[in-house]
């Protein structure tokens, strides 16, 4: 098993209509036995933007705040929250800085960005920014997820459908990863509100 | 080409392996060919490693007041894929447990792939076994029904599927008397844990609802 596998993750995140959600399981592990059935992995930086990180746990921890830090810094000297595309750039450099001993993290950044348009971007350890319009998944069940999220997809979602087809999309992928599951935990943002649901999946 | 020669494992072969003619020995002494290989060692430990015994998954015996509970989860996975939900892990009676009723009662045997054989009343096999044998050892009487010992082995079968990451999909329970086998009961442990551990709606304390639009 890999380092990126000892604690078992899974991150999607998806695009609608003037909206977007992302999704993470809830398991923290130890190779193959689960530890807490509560972790958090999607971290708010400001209300219209959140991260998902999957891999390493600790790394998750560890990055979350030093992102939270540096944004909290940037909302002082600025005066205002960050954009989407500007704090995928930041993360990308961050990890970059760390290029010969990286942070075993994969991130999936969501966000709505000027005229509340939806953003959606991942990237790997080493900080490699893909953009995408529809759908990013990361983390241990991220070839299923890629399965689910292409077979279930659809574009321009309404808030409603959407948060059903990422939880779907989730449930059904986690079902076939060890080490990823045992419940969900789904955001879905829009410009007005902000939902945010736990799912009841399999504990096994 | 290399053979080995396995006639110490011969119970009747003699002694002393005859000396002289060594061309007419090699062909009746009994043997094995050896695979063309330049490395012995590592393709031996290959060979041994492809025929080891799926370790991820859960299976537990026991023998109660002249009855024998088998039960086992139903997951198989290739690593950390999950290659079949459903598995029938009746082999648990063929492979690492036997578990039978015979003229002297109910008979429990822990057989593993390195030869070892155990005669015993409790044994939980598998990578999901630690946590079963946590509830299996706090939950055990010898006089139990054999509905609560049914449910004892459904429950310890449950957790280890909670906890280990390579059990899973549906707890499989069997009951061995002296009129043959009998399945107990087959339930999906997703459904399971609700069932134990049911959500309990949280009181809603504060509820905000939509402002009338002016």
């Amino acid at each position: 098993m890999s380092i990126f596998e000892y604690n078992g993750s899974a991150v999607v995140a998806m695009v609608g209509k003037n909206c977007f959600a992302i999704a993470s399981d809830r398991r923290l592990g130890v190779n193959l036995q689960t530890i807490a059935t509560d972790f958090q992995r999607i971290h708010k930086i400001h209300p219209k933007l959140y991260i998902g990180l999957s891999g390493l746990a600790t790394d998750v921890q560890t990055l979350s705040q030093k992102l939270a830090f540096r944004h909290k810094l940037y909302v002082l000297r600025e005066e205002r929250d960050m954009r989407p595309e500007t704090f995928a750039s930041l993360v990308s450099a961050l990890l970059y800085e760390k290029r010969f001993g990286p942070y075993l993290c994969m991130p999936v950044i969501a966000g709505l960005g000027d005229d509340n348009v939806p953003f959606i971007c991942t990237m790997d350890c080493l900080g490699a920014k893909e953009l995408a319009k529809d759908f990013v998944v990361s983390g241990t069940a991220s070839e299923s997820l890629y399965g689910a999220c292409e077979s279930m997809f659809k574009a321009d979602m309404e808030p409603d459908e959407l948060f059903e087809t990422i939880s779907q999309a989730l449930l059904a992928s986690v079902d076939r990863d060890c080490l990823s599951g045992w419940g969900g935990h789904v955001l879905l943002v829009t410009p007005t509100e902000v939902h945010e649901k736990t799912l009841k999946g399999r504990m096994d | 080409m290399m053979r080995i020669d396995t006639s110490g494992l011969d119970p009747f072969a003699p002694f002393t392996s005859a000396s002289g003619d060594v061309c007419g020995d090699v062909l009746s002494v009994p043997s094995f060919e050896l695979p063309r290989t330049t490395d012995f060692d590592g393709f031996q430990k290959k060979s041994v490693q492809m025929v080891k015994p799926a370790k991820g998954t859960t299976t537990l015996a026991f023998i109660f007041k002249d009855r024998v509970i088998v039960a086992a989860d139903s997951r198989a996975s290739m690593g950390r894929y999950i290659c079949a939900k459903y598995v029938f892990h009746f082999g648990i009676l063929t492979g690492t447990m036997i578990a039978g009723w015979d003229e002297t009662g109910p008979g429990l045997y822990y057989v593993d792939s390195e030869g070892g054989r155990l005669k015993g009343k409790r044994f939980s096999v598998g990578s999901g076994s630690p946590y079963a044998y946590g509830v299996l050892d706090d939950g055990y009487r010898y006089n139990m029904s054999v509905e609560e010992a049914g449910e004892l082995g459904r429950r310890a079968i449950y957790h280890a599927t909670f906890r280990d990451a390579a059990s899973g999909g549906v707890a499989s329970v069997y009951h061995v008397g002296p009129n043959g086998w009998q399945k107990l009961s087959g339930d999906d442990v997703g459904d399971l844990h609700y069932k134990y551990y049911p959500v309990i709606a949280a009181p809603v304390e504060q509820e905000m609802s939509e402002a009338p639009s002016a």
